[in-house]
């Protein structure tokens, strides 16, 4: 079985899946940690007749990537947390004007420019509602390799088939890690976006029970006006308070009609757990290893690992908590998601924050230490 | 599922001793094995001379947390590699050390002191010097079979080389026998 595992990086299977879930333009400014995605990419893409361009900075990029999804070609861009800052404007365009495109964030330390090197998981509210007024999203947090070549190919397909901006976002640990990946078969078949047939009357954001507008191919006759201000179904601008409402709640509802298929989890020694551990990417690869030292010394510890972070896995984490008497939530930020799961969680069981910000990543031991020191109260 | 069996690899040393083409290699020499791994390597502004590292965790199936916690095996082929390591190496950590460029190697530790840059010198080049360490680490350990090693030493090094790397691997074992000998 090992024979068939590619050794790669985090970053380059990043590229690669891009790739193989049919990624053929990239628009993006190089930044660490992400930078080796720009750079396979650039490689890859002449190869397979795509088209790879350096934009002059991140606002650029996502408004090139947004451009070229409009013309019918499958999207990625790549950055940090400063470039996803400046992405944040256009974010919200694909997210109104419903472009399907990938939006890789690896975090570094920040605010600001931070600590480039250094692994960090504090941009997860940021992709939630970095970009202003209430819009749809979706956020994956793979925590291997093999999670990043795979959650970047689920990105595509989720992002096309309901014209979605996707981000994916790991930090610099698992991007540099060196692992085996199972790839895809090179003639797997792609997730097609919801393209307009020839019907006279096609209304470029009228929707049928799937609530996903049908996109007009470009080329195909039909007129299409697209624009980031508030449009009715017909594409134009509208300020009536009555359509306003129902195509605004019709784009949030989007997401909800798909969340079985939007929503992934791992959910590990839950059913009895005492103590629940709820974390994600590399802070959950500790964790995993945590609850396993923990169960051997009789603490009753569970992992929960949302690989969705948004929407956010709510039904799924009840469940799994379920029956504990505390939870544990180490990450890399001073409480982000523990305060997220204050919200979903409100049966009053202690959450306990274990936020980490000294741009080191947290270790078994540590995670250990806190289930016992929880185990003694 | 992740596997419990784990085991813990650290190349140290400075930049530009191969450090990271050696657990590249293992990695490799691992997989025919039937083993995975996951490989990292210290990631900073400054990058040439200065200490340098290449971590390798090892499972059965994909490894829980990749990163080094406690090292089982240490090759260091320079002393800031064993100065910087400390933190990570106890009594049980078996350190492959090179005799010349690590005149101190940790105290409370297994160590084998070996003259790993003199045969590579003798071999014709101080650059096998780490092939020379690996040689040695499998001979000691057992972690993969030795044929395994040779075919990742000519699949991840230039072809023009292989032979000299192959020839590395070799005394490496031979090494790694003459101290079980004594």
């Amino acid at each position: 079985m090992s024979e068939q595992l590619t050794p790669l990086h985090g970053n380059h299977a990043c590229a690669l899946g891009a790739i193989a879930a049919g990624c053929r333009f990239f628009g993006g400014y190089p930044i660490t940690p992400s930078s080796e995605i720009a750079e396979r990419m650039s490689r890859e893409l002449p190869k397979v007749g795509g088209v790879f361009i350096q934009m002059e900075d991140e606002i650029a990029s996502m408004a090139a990537i947004i451009g070229a999804s409009m013309g019918g070609t499958r999207s990625m861009t790549a950055t940090s947390g400063p470039g996803f800052s400046l992405m944040q404007e256009n974010l919200g365009y694909a997210a109104i004007a419903e472009v399907p495109c990938v939006i890789i964030n690896v975090m570094r330390g920040g605010p600001s420019t931070g600590m480039p090197t250094r692994p960090a998981q504090g941009d997860i509210l940021q992709a939630r509602w970095g970009t202003h007024g209430d819009h749809p999203i979706i956020v994956l947090t793979p925590a291997s390799v093999q999670e990043v070549y795979d959650e970047t190919i689920r990105a595509f397909e989720l992002a096309e088939k309901l014209r979605v901006p996707v981000v994916v976002m790991y930090d610099q640990i698992i991007a540099h890690l060196l692992e085996g990946v199972k790839m895809r078969d090179a003639d797997a078949p792609l997730v097609e976006r919801k393209w307009a047939g020839s019907e006279a009357d096609y209304k470029p954001f009228a929707t049928g029970d799937d609530l996903v507008p049908a996109m007009a191919r470009p080329g195909d006759g039909h007129r299409v006006h697209t624009t980031g201000l508030t449009h009715n179904e017909a594409g134009f601008p509208t300020q009536h308070p009555e359509t306003v409402d129902r195509v605004t709640r019709r784009l949030l509802d989007k997401l909800d009609r798909h969340r079985a298929e939007i929503e992934k989890f791992e959910a590990v020694d839950t059913d009895d757990a005492d103590i629940l551990v709820v974390t994600f990417g590399i802070s959950a690869r500790a964790a995993r290893r945590a609850v396993r030292i923990a169960r051997a010394e009789g603490i009753k510890a569970g992992l929960f690992r949302p690989l969705t972070m948004w929407p956010f896995p709510e039904e799924a984490l009840r469940a799994a908590a379920k029956g504990a008497k505390a939870v544990l939530v180490p990450e890399m930020n001073a409480g982000q998601l523990s305060w997220q799961l204050e919200r979903v969680l409100r049966d009053g069981t202690p959450i306990v924050s274990q936020g980490k910000i000294d741009g080191q990543p947290i270790t078994p031991d540590e995670i250990v230490a806190r289930l016992r020191e929880i185990r003694g109260s | 599922m992740a596997s419990t069996q784990r085991t813990e690899i650290r190349f140290a040393g400075s930049g530009g001793q191969g450090l990271i083409t050696g657990a590249r290699i293992l990695f490799k020499a691992l997989a025919l094995a039937g083993r995975q791994a996951a490989q990292s390597q210290s990631y900073e502004p400054t990058s040439r001379g200065g200490f340098c590292h290449s971590d390798l965790v090892v499972s059965d199936g994909e490894p829980d947390y990749p990163l080094v916690t406690g090292i089982d095996y240490l090759v260091v082929l320079d002393q800031v590699g064993a100065d910087r390591s400390a933190d990570v190496i106890g009594k049980e950590t078996l350190v492959v050390a090179d005799a010349r460029l690590v005149p101190n190697p940790p105290a409370e530790a297994n160590i084998r002191s070996l003259p790993l840059t003199d045969r590579a010198l003798a071999l014709g080049s101080h650059r096998v010097a780490n092939i020379i360490a690996l040689g040695a680490l499998v001979g000691f350990t057992g972690i993969c079979p030795k044929e395994a090693l040779e075919q990742a030493v000519r699949a991840e090094t230039p072809k023009k080389f292989a032979d000299l790397n192959v020839a590395a691997v070799e005394e490496g074992f031979r090494l790694a026998e003459e101290l079980a000998v004594a």
